[in-house]
Protein backbone atom coordinates (compact mmCIF):
# COMPACT_ATOMS: atom_id res chain seq x y z
CA UNK A 1 0.00 0.00 0.00
CA UNK A 2 2.62 2.62 1.18
CA UNK A 3 4.97 1.41 -2.14
CA UNK A 4 2.02 1.59 -4.04
CA UNK A 5 1.76 5.08 -2.87
CA UNK A 6 5.35 6.21 -2.87
CA UNK A 7 5.54 4.46 -6.93
CA UNK A 8 2.64 6.64 -7.35
CA UNK A 9 3.44 9.93 -6.50
CA UNK A 10 7.37 9.46 -7.42
CA UNK A 11 5.77 9.17 -11.19
CA UNK A 12 3.62 12.00 -10.94
CA UNK A 13 5.75 14.90 -9.47
CA UNK A 14 8.99 14.39 -11.71
CA UNK A 15 11.53 12.10 -13.02
CA UNK A 16 12.16 9.25 -10.91
CA UNK A 17 12.02 10.17 -7.21
CA UNK A 18 14.81 12.36 -7.14
CA UNK A 19 13.02 14.67 -9.53
CA UNK A 20 9.71 14.55 -7.46
CA UNK A 21 11.55 15.11 -3.86
CA UNK A 22 13.32 18.13 -5.37
CA UNK A 23 10.24 19.53 -7.14
CA UNK A 24 8.39 18.75 -3.38
CA UNK A 25 11.03 21.26 -1.44
CA UNK A 26 11.90 23.63 -4.10
CA UNK A 27 11.60 27.51 -2.70
CA UNK A 28 7.80 27.13 -4.12
CA UNK A 29 6.68 24.48 -2.21
CA UNK A 30 9.10 25.27 1.30
CA UNK A 31 7.05 28.71 1.12
CA UNK A 32 3.75 26.07 0.88
CA UNK A 33 4.63 24.55 4.15
CA UNK A 34 5.71 27.39 5.76
CA UNK A 35 2.66 29.07 5.36
CA UNK A 36 1.03 26.37 7.71
CA UNK A 37 2.68 28.45 10.53
CA UNK A 38 -0.54 31.07 9.82
CA UNK A 39 -3.32 28.75 9.76
CA UNK A 40 -1.92 27.55 13.56
CA UNK A 41 -1.22 30.50 14.62
CA UNK A 42 -4.73 31.69 13.52
CA UNK A 43 -6.08 28.12 15.26
CA UNK A 44 -4.07 28.51 18.16
CA UNK A 45 -4.32 32.17 19.07
CA UNK A 46 -8.14 32.29 17.79
CA UNK A 47 -9.10 29.56 20.43
CA UNK A 48 -7.95 31.05 23.41
CA UNK A 49 -9.87 34.50 22.43
CA UNK A 50 -12.77 31.82 22.11
CA UNK A 51 -12.53 30.70 25.48
CA UNK A 52 -12.60 34.07 26.88
CA UNK A 53 -15.16 35.29 25.44
CA UNK A 54 -17.00 32.24 26.09
CA UNK A 55 -16.25 32.21 29.66
CA UNK A 56 -16.94 36.40 29.29
CA UNK A 57 -20.30 35.47 27.08
CA UNK A 58 -21.30 33.05 30.15
CA UNK A 59 -20.78 35.27 32.50
CA UNK A 60 -23.19 37.79 31.32
CA UNK A 61 -26.23 34.96 30.07
CA UNK A 62 -25.93 33.72 33.98
CA UNK A 63 -25.64 37.61 35.07
CA UNK A 64 -27.88 39.02 37.45
CA UNK A 65 -28.33 42.28 35.82
CA UNK A 66 -30.57 42.04 33.00
CA UNK A 67 -29.06 44.29 30.65
CA UNK A 68 -25.74 42.14 30.59
CA UNK A 69 -27.93 39.50 30.28
CA UNK A 70 -29.12 40.66 27.14
CA UNK A 71 -26.37 41.48 25.73
CA UNK A 72 -25.48 37.90 26.26
CA UNK A 73 -28.04 36.64 24.71
CA UNK A 74 -27.90 39.40 21.84
CA UNK A 75 -23.75 38.07 21.58
CA UNK A 76 -24.66 34.16 21.25
CA UNK A 77 -27.96 34.24 18.75
CA UNK A 78 -26.75 37.17 16.44
CA UNK A 79 -23.06 35.88 16.20
CA UNK A 80 -24.01 32.10 16.19
CA UNK A 81 -26.61 33.11 13.31
CA UNK A 82 -24.39 34.93 10.86
CA UNK A 83 -21.88 32.67 8.45
CA UNK A 84 -18.20 32.75 9.40
CA UNK A 85 -17.45 33.67 5.99
CA UNK A 86 -19.53 36.93 6.22
CA UNK A 87 -18.47 37.67 9.79
CA UNK A 88 -14.62 37.00 8.17
CA UNK A 89 -15.53 40.05 5.76
CA UNK A 90 -16.99 42.07 8.04
CA UNK A 91 -15.07 42.71 11.09
CA UNK A 92 -11.72 42.78 9.96
CA UNK A 93 -13.06 45.42 7.57
CA UNK A 94 -15.48 46.95 9.85
CA UNK A 95 -12.72 47.30 12.34
CA UNK A 96 -10.51 48.78 10.12
CA UNK A 97 -12.72 51.91 8.12
CA UNK A 98 -13.52 52.80 12.34
CA UNK A 99 -10.03 52.75 12.66
CA UNK A 100 -9.40 55.06 9.72
CA UNK A 101 -12.71 57.32 10.87
CA UNK A 102 -11.17 58.16 14.11
CA UNK A 103 -7.78 59.09 12.50
CA UNK A 104 -9.59 61.04 10.01
CA UNK A 105 -11.52 63.27 12.71
CA UNK A 106 -7.78 64.04 13.99
CA UNK A 107 -5.62 63.84 11.43
CA UNK A 108 -7.51 65.58 8.12
CA UNK A 109 -8.37 68.67 7.97
CA UNK A 110 -12.23 69.89 7.98
CA UNK A 111 -12.47 70.81 4.22
CA UNK A 112 -10.83 67.32 3.48
CA UNK A 113 -13.85 65.99 5.94
CA UNK A 114 -16.50 67.46 4.13
CA UNK A 115 -15.66 66.27 1.24
CA UNK A 116 -17.59 63.06 0.23
CA UNK A 117 -16.83 59.94 -2.07
CA UNK A 118 -13.07 59.82 -0.92
CA UNK A 119 -12.09 57.28 1.76
CA UNK A 120 -10.04 57.99 3.92
CA UNK A 121 -10.86 61.76 3.55
CA UNK A 122 -7.18 62.09 3.41
CA UNK A 123 -3.67 60.39 3.43
CA UNK A 124 -2.78 60.88 7.12
CA UNK A 125 -5.76 58.67 7.70
CA UNK A 126 -4.53 55.79 5.97
CA UNK A 127 -4.04 52.45 7.73
CA UNK A 128 -2.17 50.11 5.64
CA UNK A 129 -2.84 46.76 7.10
CA UNK A 130 0.15 44.13 6.90
CA UNK A 131 0.09 40.78 6.79
CA UNK A 132 0.43 41.05 10.67
CA UNK A 133 -2.82 43.46 11.51
CA UNK A 134 -4.59 41.14 9.00
CA UNK A 135 -3.20 37.66 10.83
CA UNK A 136 -4.14 39.56 14.56
CA UNK A 137 -7.39 40.84 12.99
CA UNK A 138 -8.43 36.85 11.96
CA UNK A 139 -7.27 35.63 14.98
CA UNK A 140 -10.07 37.92 16.83
CA UNK A 141 -13.13 37.55 14.33
CA UNK A 142 -12.04 33.41 14.88
CA UNK A 143 -12.26 34.53 18.78
CA UNK A 144 -15.13 36.38 18.74
CA UNK A 145 -17.31 33.67 16.67
CA UNK A 146 -16.34 31.01 18.19
CA UNK A 147 -16.09 32.51 21.51
CA UNK A 148 -20.44 32.44 21.19
CA UNK A 149 -20.53 29.12 20.89
CA UNK A 150 -18.12 28.47 23.35
CA UNK A 151 -20.63 30.76 25.77
CA UNK A 152 -23.69 28.54 24.83
CA UNK A 153 -21.48 25.27 25.79
CA UNK A 154 -20.00 26.70 28.91
CA UNK A 155 -23.52 28.05 29.81
CA UNK A 156 -24.99 24.11 29.43
CA UNK A 157 -22.30 23.07 31.17
CA UNK A 158 -23.04 24.96 34.22
CA UNK A 159 -26.15 23.72 34.33
CA UNK A 160 -25.18 20.75 33.76
CA UNK A 161 -23.66 20.62 37.30
CA UNK A 162 -26.35 18.44 39.29
CA UNK A 163 -27.70 21.02 42.03
CA UNK A 164 -27.87 18.00 44.88
CA UNK A 165 -24.29 18.55 44.72
CA UNK A 166 -24.23 22.12 45.48
CA UNK A 167 -26.90 22.31 48.03
CA UNK A 168 -24.65 19.66 49.89
CA UNK A 169 -21.42 21.71 49.75
CA UNK A 170 -23.40 24.98 51.20
CA UNK A 171 -24.74 22.27 53.77
CA UNK A 172 -20.90 21.85 54.38
CA UNK A 173 -20.35 25.29 55.23
CA UNK A 174 -18.70 26.59 52.09
CA UNK A 175 -19.19 30.00 51.38
CA UNK A 176 -21.45 30.73 48.10
CA UNK A 177 -17.59 32.04 46.17
CA UNK A 178 -16.69 28.76 47.00
CA UNK A 179 -19.20 26.87 46.30
CA UNK A 180 -19.82 28.22 42.06
CA UNK A 181 -15.63 28.64 42.35
CA UNK A 182 -14.58 24.83 43.75
CA UNK A 183 -18.01 22.85 42.63
CA UNK A 184 -19.93 24.43 40.00
CA UNK A 185 -17.01 25.78 37.81
CA UNK A 186 -14.88 23.05 38.20
CA UNK A 187 -17.12 20.44 37.86
CA UNK A 188 -18.54 22.45 34.56
CA UNK A 189 -15.07 21.89 32.41
CA UNK A 190 -16.32 18.15 32.62
CA UNK A 191 -19.65 18.83 31.17
CA UNK A 192 -18.49 21.81 28.81
CA UNK A 193 -15.26 19.80 27.39
CA UNK A 194 -17.05 17.65 24.50
CA UNK A 195 -19.10 20.65 23.53
CA UNK A 196 -15.43 22.52 23.58
CA UNK A 197 -13.96 19.91 21.08
CA UNK A 198 -16.45 20.34 18.60
CA UNK A 199 -15.93 23.85 18.66
CA UNK A 200 -12.33 23.87 18.50
CA UNK A 201 -13.11 21.28 15.52
CA UNK A 202 -15.09 23.88 13.67
CA UNK A 203 -12.84 27.20 14.37
CA UNK A 204 -9.46 24.61 12.95
CA UNK A 205 -12.13 24.26 10.01
CA UNK A 206 -12.49 28.18 9.79
CA UNK A 207 -8.97 28.63 9.42
CA UNK A 208 -9.17 27.64 5.73
CA UNK A 209 -10.78 31.41 5.35
CA UNK A 210 -7.50 33.19 6.00
CA UNK A 211 -6.69 33.73 2.28
CA UNK A 212 -9.77 35.69 2.57
CA UNK A 213 -7.62 38.16 4.36
CA UNK A 214 -4.86 38.19 1.83
CA UNK A 215 -2.84 36.63 4.20
CA UNK A 216 -0.62 33.88 1.29
CA UNK A 217 -2.28 30.67 3.73
CA UNK A 218 -2.09 27.00 2.16
CA UNK A 219 -5.33 27.66 0.34
CA UNK A 220 -3.51 30.24 -1.55
CA UNK A 221 -0.11 29.00 -1.98
CA UNK A 222 -2.33 25.45 -2.81
CA UNK A 223 -3.96 27.47 -5.33
CA UNK A 224 -0.84 29.14 -6.85
CA UNK A 225 0.96 26.13 -7.06
CA UNK A 226 -1.35 24.10 -8.44
CA UNK A 227 -2.30 26.40 -11.26
CA UNK A 228 -1.39 24.75 -14.70
CA UNK A 229 2.25 25.71 -16.33
CA UNK A 230 3.09 25.58 -19.88
CA UNK A 231 6.21 27.99 -19.64
CA UNK A 232 9.02 26.27 -19.03
CA UNK A 233 11.43 29.13 -18.04
CA UNK A 234 8.02 29.89 -14.75
CA UNK A 235 9.20 25.97 -13.24
CA UNK A 236 8.01 22.71 -13.84
CA UNK A 237 5.45 22.16 -16.62
CA UNK A 238 2.05 20.93 -15.96
CA UNK A 239 -2.01 20.91 -16.32
CA UNK A 240 -4.08 21.56 -13.52
CA UNK A 241 -2.66 20.46 -9.97
CA UNK A 242 -4.71 22.01 -7.79
CA UNK A 243 -6.46 19.11 -7.00
CA UNK A 244 -3.20 17.44 -5.51
CA UNK A 245 -2.65 20.14 -3.24
CA UNK A 246 -6.26 20.27 -2.13
CA UNK A 247 -6.45 17.19 -1.30
CA UNK A 248 -2.76 17.82 0.66
CA UNK A 249 -4.47 20.11 2.25
CA UNK A 250 -7.24 17.48 2.84
CA UNK A 251 -5.22 15.14 4.76
CA UNK A 252 -3.30 17.45 6.66
CA UNK A 253 -6.80 18.73 8.42
CA UNK A 254 -7.76 15.42 8.86
CA UNK A 255 -4.52 14.75 10.71
CA UNK A 256 -5.22 17.88 13.26
CA UNK A 257 -8.65 16.56 13.63
CA UNK A 258 -7.37 12.95 14.81
CA UNK A 259 -4.60 14.56 16.84
CA UNK A 260 -7.04 16.89 18.70
CA UNK A 261 -9.58 14.22 19.15
CA UNK A 262 -6.61 12.18 20.85
CA UNK A 263 -5.75 15.12 22.95
CA UNK A 264 -9.43 15.97 24.07
CA UNK A 265 -9.94 12.21 24.90
CA UNK A 266 -7.00 12.65 27.42
CA UNK A 267 -8.12 16.41 28.92
CA UNK A 268 -11.34 14.73 29.66
CA UNK A 269 -9.42 11.39 30.94
CA UNK A 270 -8.19 14.06 33.44
CA UNK A 271 -10.41 16.62 34.33
CA UNK A 272 -13.04 13.86 35.25
CA UNK A 273 -10.56 11.79 37.40
CA UNK A 274 -12.35 11.03 41.43
CA UNK A 275 -15.92 11.97 39.52
CA UNK A 276 -18.68 9.84 38.62
CA UNK A 277 -19.15 11.15 35.09
CA UNK A 278 -17.10 11.15 32.65
CA UNK B 1 -2.56 30.79 31.10
CA UNK B 2 0.54 28.78 29.99
CA UNK B 3 -0.51 28.74 26.63
CA UNK B 4 -1.15 32.13 26.25
CA UNK B 5 1.76 33.38 27.58
CA UNK B 6 3.62 30.85 25.17
CA UNK B 7 1.71 31.69 22.25
CA UNK B 8 2.71 35.62 22.36
CA UNK B 9 5.74 35.24 21.36
CA UNK B 10 5.18 32.82 18.56
CA UNK B 11 3.10 35.09 17.59
CA UNK B 12 5.74 37.52 17.50
CA UNK B 13 7.84 35.15 16.14
CA UNK B 14 5.91 34.09 13.26
CA UNK B 15 4.54 37.90 12.31
CA UNK B 16 8.39 39.93 12.58
CA UNK B 17 9.18 37.41 9.70
CA UNK B 18 6.38 38.86 7.61
CA UNK B 19 6.49 42.33 8.24
CA UNK B 20 9.88 43.56 9.28
CA UNK B 21 10.84 44.57 5.75
CA UNK B 22 7.60 46.89 5.32
CA UNK B 23 8.47 50.43 4.26
CA UNK B 24 12.30 50.03 3.98
CA UNK B 25 12.98 50.71 0.39
CA UNK B 26 12.57 53.81 -1.46
CA UNK B 27 10.05 53.03 -3.91
CA UNK B 28 7.58 50.28 -3.37
CA UNK B 29 6.60 48.07 -6.78
CA UNK B 30 3.48 46.15 -6.61
CA UNK B 31 2.64 43.13 -9.16
CA UNK B 32 0.73 40.56 -9.42
CA UNK B 33 3.39 37.55 -10.09
CA UNK B 34 0.90 35.46 -11.85
CA UNK B 35 1.05 36.80 -14.82
CA UNK B 36 3.85 34.82 -17.09
CA UNK B 37 6.63 35.82 -18.63
CA UNK B 38 5.55 39.33 -17.01
CA UNK B 39 5.63 38.74 -13.59
CA UNK B 40 5.79 35.18 -11.87
CA UNK B 41 6.79 33.15 -8.82
CA UNK B 42 9.61 31.06 -9.91
CA UNK B 43 10.63 27.71 -8.91
CA UNK B 44 12.28 29.37 -5.61
CA UNK B 45 9.34 31.27 -4.79
CA UNK B 46 10.85 34.33 -5.98
CA UNK B 47 9.01 36.99 -7.98
CA UNK B 48 10.85 37.07 -11.55
CA UNK B 49 9.96 38.36 -15.32
CA UNK B 50 10.41 40.85 -17.73
CA UNK B 51 8.86 43.70 -15.36
CA UNK B 52 10.90 42.44 -12.71
CA UNK B 53 14.35 42.44 -14.36
CA UNK B 54 13.16 45.61 -16.25
CA UNK B 55 11.61 47.39 -12.56
CA UNK B 56 14.96 46.13 -11.31
CA UNK B 57 16.89 47.98 -13.96
CA UNK B 58 15.47 50.96 -13.81
CA UNK B 59 15.53 51.63 -10.03
CA UNK B 60 19.72 51.17 -10.25
CA UNK B 61 19.50 53.56 -12.86
CA UNK B 62 17.47 56.05 -10.83
CA UNK B 63 19.32 55.42 -8.34
CA UNK B 64 16.83 54.21 -5.48
CA UNK B 65 16.19 51.18 -3.30
CA UNK B 66 12.73 49.66 -4.83
CA UNK B 67 10.73 46.82 -3.31
CA UNK B 68 8.28 44.79 -5.30
CA UNK B 69 5.23 43.76 -3.15
CA UNK B 70 2.76 41.25 -4.95
CA UNK B 71 -0.80 42.37 -4.65
CA UNK B 72 -3.71 40.60 -6.37
CA UNK B 73 -4.86 42.39 -9.83
CA UNK B 74 -8.43 44.04 -8.87
CA UNK B 75 -7.09 45.61 -6.38
CA UNK B 76 -3.54 47.08 -7.91
CA UNK B 77 -5.16 50.23 -8.37
CA UNK B 78 -7.06 50.89 -5.54
CA UNK B 79 -3.91 50.17 -3.48
CA UNK B 80 -2.04 52.33 -5.48
CA UNK B 81 -4.29 55.27 -4.91
CA UNK B 82 -4.48 53.92 -1.48
CA UNK B 83 -0.52 54.54 -0.84
CA UNK B 84 0.08 50.59 -0.13
CA UNK B 85 3.33 50.93 -2.64
CA UNK B 86 4.75 54.03 -5.41
CA UNK B 87 4.15 51.66 -8.72
CA UNK B 88 2.35 49.28 -10.41
CA UNK B 89 4.21 46.85 -13.34
CA UNK B 90 2.01 44.15 -14.08
CA UNK B 91 1.43 44.31 -17.42
CA UNK B 92 -0.92 46.94 -17.19
CA UNK B 93 -2.07 48.31 -20.59
CA UNK B 94 -2.43 52.42 -20.62
CA UNK B 95 -6.05 52.98 -21.52
CA UNK B 96 -8.25 56.33 -21.25
CA UNK B 97 -10.00 54.76 -18.31
CA UNK B 98 -7.29 54.11 -16.52
CA UNK B 99 -5.93 57.29 -16.79
CA UNK B 100 -8.60 58.92 -14.80
CA UNK B 101 -7.51 57.60 -11.93
CA UNK B 102 -3.81 57.12 -12.18
CA UNK B 103 -0.98 58.30 -14.53
CA UNK B 104 1.51 56.01 -16.87
CA UNK B 105 5.08 55.91 -17.65
CA UNK B 106 5.74 55.87 -21.47
CA UNK B 107 5.00 52.51 -22.28
CA UNK B 108 8.10 49.98 -21.84
CA UNK B 109 6.49 47.68 -24.18
CA UNK B 110 4.84 48.34 -27.19
CA UNK B 111 0.54 48.08 -27.49
CA UNK B 112 0.14 44.23 -27.58
CA UNK B 113 -2.34 42.66 -29.52
CA UNK B 114 -4.94 40.55 -27.90
CA UNK B 115 -5.35 36.90 -29.09
CA UNK B 116 -7.95 33.96 -28.73
CA UNK B 117 -7.14 30.77 -26.94
CA UNK B 118 -9.26 27.89 -27.87
CA UNK B 119 -9.04 23.86 -27.51
CA UNK B 120 -7.90 22.44 -30.31
CA UNK B 121 -10.24 20.90 -33.05
CA UNK B 122 -12.73 23.96 -31.87
CA UNK B 123 -13.59 25.46 -34.68
CA UNK B 124 -15.29 29.00 -33.77
CA UNK B 125 -16.37 31.87 -36.02
CA UNK B 126 -15.17 34.53 -33.82
CA UNK B 127 -17.39 37.38 -36.20
CA UNK B 128 -20.76 35.53 -35.05
CA UNK B 129 -20.30 34.02 -31.64
CA UNK B 130 -23.75 32.82 -30.13
CA UNK B 131 -24.40 30.93 -26.94
CA UNK B 132 -20.38 30.64 -26.46
CA UNK B 133 -18.32 30.71 -23.11
CA UNK B 134 -15.93 33.27 -23.09
CA UNK B 135 -13.10 33.74 -20.32
CA UNK B 136 -11.27 37.03 -19.67
CA UNK B 137 -9.49 37.77 -16.39
CA UNK B 138 -11.86 40.94 -14.57
CA UNK B 139 -10.82 44.16 -14.93
CA UNK B 140 -9.01 43.73 -18.01
CA UNK B 141 -9.39 45.28 -20.90
CA UNK B 142 -10.27 42.51 -22.60
CA UNK B 143 -13.09 41.52 -19.82
CA UNK B 144 -14.38 44.73 -21.08
CA UNK B 145 -13.88 44.05 -24.65
CA UNK B 146 -15.61 40.69 -24.66
CA UNK B 147 -18.28 42.28 -22.49
CA UNK B 148 -19.11 45.03 -24.90
CA UNK B 149 -18.74 42.54 -28.31
CA UNK B 150 -19.69 39.21 -27.47
CA UNK B 151 -22.12 40.41 -24.02
CA UNK B 152 -25.67 39.95 -25.72
CA UNK B 153 -25.21 36.51 -27.28
CA UNK B 154 -22.91 34.52 -24.86
CA UNK B 155 -22.01 33.96 -21.48
CA UNK B 156 -18.32 36.02 -20.25
CA UNK B 157 -16.84 34.75 -17.38
CA UNK B 158 -14.47 36.26 -15.39
CA UNK B 159 -11.64 35.01 -13.36
CA UNK B 160 -9.52 36.40 -10.54
CA UNK B 161 -6.27 35.32 -11.91
CA UNK B 162 -5.24 34.56 -15.63
CA UNK B 163 -4.35 30.71 -14.81
CA UNK B 164 -7.37 30.20 -13.60
CA UNK B 165 -8.91 30.99 -16.83
CA UNK B 166 -6.89 28.51 -18.31
CA UNK B 167 -7.35 25.64 -16.24
CA UNK B 168 -11.45 26.12 -17.11
CA UNK B 169 -10.44 26.19 -20.95
CA UNK B 170 -8.63 22.91 -20.50
CA UNK B 171 -11.92 21.34 -18.42
CA UNK B 172 -14.06 22.16 -21.13
CA UNK B 173 -15.50 25.20 -18.95
CA UNK B 174 -14.59 27.89 -21.19
CA UNK B 175 -14.89 27.68 -25.38
CA UNK B 176 -12.42 30.23 -25.72
CA UNK B 177 -10.61 32.87 -23.99
CA UNK B 178 -9.32 36.68 -24.53
CA UNK B 179 -6.17 37.50 -23.20
CA UNK B 180 -2.84 39.83 -23.92
CA UNK B 181 -1.16 37.77 -27.36
CA UNK B 182 2.38 38.20 -24.93
CA UNK B 183 0.51 35.68 -22.60
CA UNK B 184 -1.47 33.07 -24.39
CA UNK B 185 1.17 32.77 -26.71
CA UNK B 186 3.66 30.78 -24.86
CA UNK B 187 0.84 28.95 -23.35
CA UNK B 188 -0.14 27.73 -26.92
CA UNK B 189 3.43 26.75 -27.70
CA UNK B 190 3.88 25.18 -24.30
CA UNK B 191 0.60 23.03 -24.40
CA UNK B 192 1.59 20.97 -26.86
CA UNK B 193 -1.00 21.54 -29.46
CA UNK B 194 -3.75 21.07 -26.55
CA UNK B 195 -4.40 24.56 -26.91
CA UNK B 196 -4.22 26.95 -30.27
CA UNK B 197 -4.50 30.76 -30.69
CA UNK B 198 -7.33 31.26 -33.16
CA UNK B 199 -9.35 34.15 -34.83
CA UNK B 200 -8.18 37.63 -35.61
CA UNK B 201 -5.43 39.81 -33.83
CA UNK B 202 -7.73 42.44 -31.56
CA UNK B 203 -6.06 45.57 -31.12
CA UNK B 204 -6.51 47.34 -27.59
CA UNK B 205 -4.54 49.43 -25.46
CA UNK B 206 -2.10 51.64 -26.01
CA UNK B 207 1.05 49.83 -25.01
CA UNK B 208 1.98 48.41 -21.61
CA UNK B 209 3.82 51.38 -18.99
CA UNK B 210 3.98 51.45 -15.27
CA UNK B 211 1.55 52.91 -13.28
CA UNK B 212 1.85 55.99 -10.28
CA UNK B 213 -0.40 57.84 -8.53
CA UNK B 214 -1.16 61.41 -10.52
CA UNK B 215 0.20 64.26 -9.28
CA UNK B 216 3.62 62.44 -7.98
CA UNK B 217 5.52 64.22 -10.57
CA UNK B 218 9.16 63.86 -9.12
CA UNK B 219 8.86 60.12 -8.94
CA UNK B 220 7.13 60.35 -12.41
CA UNK B 221 10.13 61.88 -14.03
CA UNK B 222 13.21 60.02 -12.57
CA UNK B 223 11.45 56.95 -13.48
CA UNK B 224 10.64 58.14 -16.97
CA UNK B 225 14.15 59.17 -17.48
CA UNK B 226 15.69 55.95 -16.40
CA UNK B 227 13.10 54.12 -18.99
CA UNK B 228 14.09 56.47 -21.86
CA UNK B 229 17.98 55.78 -21.03
CA UNK B 230 17.37 51.85 -21.28
CA UNK B 231 15.49 52.47 -24.51
CA UNK B 232 18.59 54.24 -26.04
CA UNK B 233 21.24 51.81 -24.50
CA UNK B 234 19.10 48.54 -25.89
CA UNK B 235 18.32 46.97 -22.26
CA UNK B 236 14.63 47.55 -22.77
CA UNK B 237 15.18 45.30 -26.20
CA UNK B 238 17.13 42.90 -24.92
CA UNK B 239 14.67 41.99 -22.07
CA UNK B 240 12.10 41.86 -24.60
CA UNK B 241 13.59 39.96 -26.69
CA UNK B 242 14.85 37.18 -23.90
CA UNK B 243 11.40 36.97 -21.97
CA UNK B 244 9.35 37.48 -25.49
CA UNK B 245 11.43 36.48 -28.30
CA UNK B 246 9.83 39.98 -30.25
CA UNK B 247 11.39 43.35 -31.02
CA UNK B 248 13.27 45.12 -31.47
CA UNK B 249 10.64 48.25 -30.76
CA UNK B 250 13.13 50.96 -28.95
CA UNK B 251 16.24 50.89 -30.88
CA UNK B 252 16.92 54.35 -32.63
Amino acid sequence: MLDALIAWTAGTFGEGPAGTLAYLTNGKHLAFYASVRFTLIAAFAGAAIAVVCGLLGTAALRSRIAPLRWIGTGYTTIVRGVPDVLFFLFLPLAFEQSVEWVMAQQACPAEALAESGRWPPCQAAQWFLTTTDYLVLACFTLGIVYGAFAANVINGAMNAVPRGQLEAASAYGFTPGQVFWRFQVRQMWVYALPGLSNVWMLLLKATSLLSLLQIQDMVLWANRIGAPNFIPRVGAVHGDWRWRYYLALFVFYILLTLLSEHLFRRLQRNASRGMAIG
Amino acid sequence: MKTVRMLVPALALALGGTAGTALAADVRIATEGAYAPWNYLDDSGELAGFEIDLGNALCERAGVECEWVQNEWDSIIPNLQAGNYDAIMAGMSITEERMESIAFSDAYYPPDPSRYLTTAGTELDIENLEGKRIGAQGATIQAAYAEETFGEDNTILTFETPDQSIADLMAGNLDLIIADGSYLMPIAEGSNGAMVLTGPYVMIGNGVGMGLRQGEDELATSMGEALEALKADGTVDALIKEYFDAGPFFAE
